[in-house]
């Protein structure tokens, strides 16, 4: 889906940069949130310049707040390339970053559902509020995974609850008890896509290749560093941040790698377990969101069904 | 894990009273209901998914912990310090005339405190403020090592029964009538202007202030036949300046969270950063309360000696909440623990200066 013009006014040619900067981010990204949005908005009869409308504003939301973050954050690669404030400067980064989420505002208004806009704004509300919380526990090293749950759910929960509940709100259907299951079921999903984005970190199910440890190094402990660090001592934790590579971090367990590697392992299966419970409380919300939806609408659960399947154990439904 | 294990019911639905309270016709036998996620909170749609937990699958903890958390003996210096206080100074004065109801006020007041201090779990985990906070301690209701209809009905019994113990101290001292006529009036405000005022908005914080400082201890004072003076009124705002530091500090690691669910105390209106600021003034205040009290009451080497090493513990508490970089974090954690550790060393410099005092009066040769 090409998500760069929903009207005419959006990427003027005449702007220097920009156009190329938009290309070179879009391209090499999953568009997983604009897809969701799709399998959403196809049961409930979404019309199809609607379902555009929606798919071009979660990924504008998306990648400007990657452009922001990756200068943030001072990021050297963004999908293998070069980070568009290294690339463009700074400034420019900001600006497109900036252009984005005007473009959103300008296209969501002109379509006319003022919900719709309010929801939006909020959730963008929600994620720059994540992000500043975000960075300011950035070198906090004894952070509990509860702490980073709260910013989790701003910051990425807060895109996957409005990918479910949009189409619902585009096609004015407002009931509180299904947006109630909604909100629940995004923020699990969120929850389930960050923990398992890190536990790639850990080079854990990563089959995308992602850099080894690379939050650690830069000052992030992220929460399945916080769930590994609750009950180690203060000398475990120095060991811990330390680590450059894996076999660092082993020695952190235990000063034999061996018995290191396999406390490591365990830790991983227990943090498997734990997120096995949000699962639970996955299909529980989407059990009861069933017994909400009519006719067609119900469609939906099948779709929604395998989800963390794909989003925390990354692998194709079964 | 059965899917059946969860519930997610309205605030309107018939079953969600008898989830919450743990208790009821809508609840299976030997079943704990534990809140996992609340939506909308303190609203009409206020939301609550419950995971039920057979009774088996709890961990329990012993007796004794489950006693000292319920009851929270960790915070029982509060009330133990200004009781030892007045016991002190009226003894040195030669105050102390009426040690029958003394005992039988200082046994009340442990009841009491007991009592309140589980009735105040159980309003937290009925309007919320436990459901959205991050719990720093262990909490035994949210935790199903008791239900919130249980804690409640052991809270009503223990305060029952300081009302009784203490009963007879009312006719052996008149003055105590109106001490609790005052303090029971003020207590019905705090709860009942909003549900669990103390919590939720600043005249409870002032109500507080009130009871757990001048009320307390002056109540302690008019028990042992001493009555109310200037001193024990100046102590007793000093104590509540110094309790209510706690509290503060307390909501100010929730100030997030608390925020996020519309909790309005003193921390969440003044937000993060005139919040750190209002720490420091509050504990520097309290520090020019010690000194003038004790420039006042107490003798000059303890005035110089308690008011500086107050002073040189408080400075690295300043600088460590001036530093605080996020509102989240562990730096949260690291502060009430500090703040807690000022406190008690004030209840040490306290108590040592009033044992000393005591010592002079026996002739002790230190």
């Amino acid at each position: 889906m090409n998500y760069k013009i929903f009207s005419p006014q959006d990427f003027p040619a005449y702007l220097p940069k920009l156009n190329t900067l938009f290309d070179e981010l879009f391209s090499g990204g999953k568009g997983f949130r604009s897809k969701l949005v799709g399998i959403v908005s196809a049961p409930l009869g979404v019309d199809v310049k609607v379902q555009n409308l929606l798919a071009q504003t979660i990924e504008f939301i998306h990648n400007a707040s990657l452009l922001h973050d990756d200068l943030v954050d001072r990021s050297q690669l963004r999908r293998g390339k070069k980070t568009a404030w290294l690339k463009y400067t700074p400034e420019y980064a900001v600006l497109a970053g900036d252009y984005l989420l005007a473009r959103v505002m300008v296209n969501l208004s002109g379509h006319g559902n003022i919900k719709l806009v309010q929801y939006t704004s909020e959730m963008i509300s929600d994620l720059l509020e994540g992000e500043w919380l975000q960075d300011s526990v950035v070198g906090d090293f004894f952070v509990t995974i509860e702490q980073l749950d709260r910013i989790h759910n701003l910051k990425t929960a807060s895109l996957f609850k409005w990918c479910l509940r949009a189409p619902f709100i585009a096609n004015e259907k407002y009931d509180a008890a299904i947006h109630s299951h909604l909100n629940d079921m995004g923020s699990l999903l969120g929850q389930l896509f960050q923990r398992s984005d890190d536990l790639l970190d850990y080079d854990i199910r990563n089959d995308e290749g992602k850099a080894v440890l690379g939050d650690l190094k830069s000052g992030y402990l992220n929460s399945f560093g916080a769930f590994m660090s609750h009950q180690m001592s203060r000398a475990q934790v120095d060991k811990m941040i330390k680590s450059t590579n894996l076999d660092d971090l082993y020695l952190s367990f235990s000063d034999n790698a061996a018995d290191g590697k396999e406390m490591f392992t365990k830790k991983v299966a227990e943090f498997d377990g734990i997120n096995r419970g949000l699962i639970d409380l996955y299909e529980h919300h989407l059990t009861e969101l069933e017994k909400l939806l009519v006719g067609n609408e119900k469609q939906l659960i099948p779709q929604l069904r395998p989800l963390t399947e794909i989003l925390y154990w990354r692998r194709k439904p079964s | 894990m059965n899917l059946n294990s969860f519930k997610t019911l309205k605030r309107s639905d018939a079953e969600f009273e008898d989830y919450l309270w743990g208790a009821g016709t809508h609840l299976q036998n030997k079943t704990v209901p534990l809140p996992v996620k609340t939506l909308n909170l303190g609203e009409t749609n206020e939301t609550v998914t419950f995971q039920v937990f057979t009774h088996f699958e709890i961990n329990r903890p012993s007796v004794w912990t489950l006693i000292a958390s319920l009851i929270k003996v960790h915070t029982y210096i509060l009330v133990l310090m200004p009781l030892f206080f007045v016991l002190a100074k009226n003894f040195v004065d030669d105050r102390a005339r009426d040690p029958f109801s003394i005992i039988l006020a200082a046994i009340a007041s442990l009841f009491l405190y007991a009592g309140l201090n589980i009735r105040n779990d159980v309003i937290d985990h009925v309007y919320g403020y436990d459901r959205v906070n991050i719990l720093k301690s262990n909490k035994p209701i949210a935790l199903g090592w008791i239900t919130a209809r249980q804690a409640s009905k052991i809270s009503w019994v223990l305060m029952g029964l300081a009302a009784l113990i203490a009963l007879p101290a009312f006719f052996l001292e008149r003055e105590l009538i109106s001490v609790m006529c005052v303090v029971v009036g003020l207590f019905m405000l705090g709860q009942f202007v909003k549900q669990n005022s103390y919590k939720h908005n600043r005249v409870g914080e002032v109500i507080l202030f009130i009871l757990v400082g001048a009320g307390l201890a002056s109540g302690y004072q008019v028990s042992l036949g001493a009555g109310i003076d200037t001193e024990i009124l100046v102590f007793g705002v000093m104590w509540g300046f110094a309790v209510l530091f706690l509290i503060h500090v307390n909501n100010f690691s929730h100030i997030l969270t608390s925020s996020q669910a519309g909790i309005l105390n003193t921390m969440t209106r003044m937000g993060f950063d005139k919040a750190q600021r209002f720490l420091v003034t509050w504990w520097s205040l309290f520090c020019g309360l010690w000194f003038i009290y004790h420039y006042n009451y107490a003798s000059l080497i303890w005035t110089i000696f308690g008011t500086l090493l107050l002073v040189l513990w408080s400075v690295p508490l300043f600088n460590k909440i001036l530093k605080i970089r996020s509102p989240l974090g562990s730096d949260l954690d690291m502060i009430r623990k500090e703040a807690y550790r000022a406190f008690i060393i004030m209840v040490f410099i306290l108590f040592s200066e009033n044992f000393w005092y005591v010592g002079e009066k026996l002739n002790w040769s230190f």
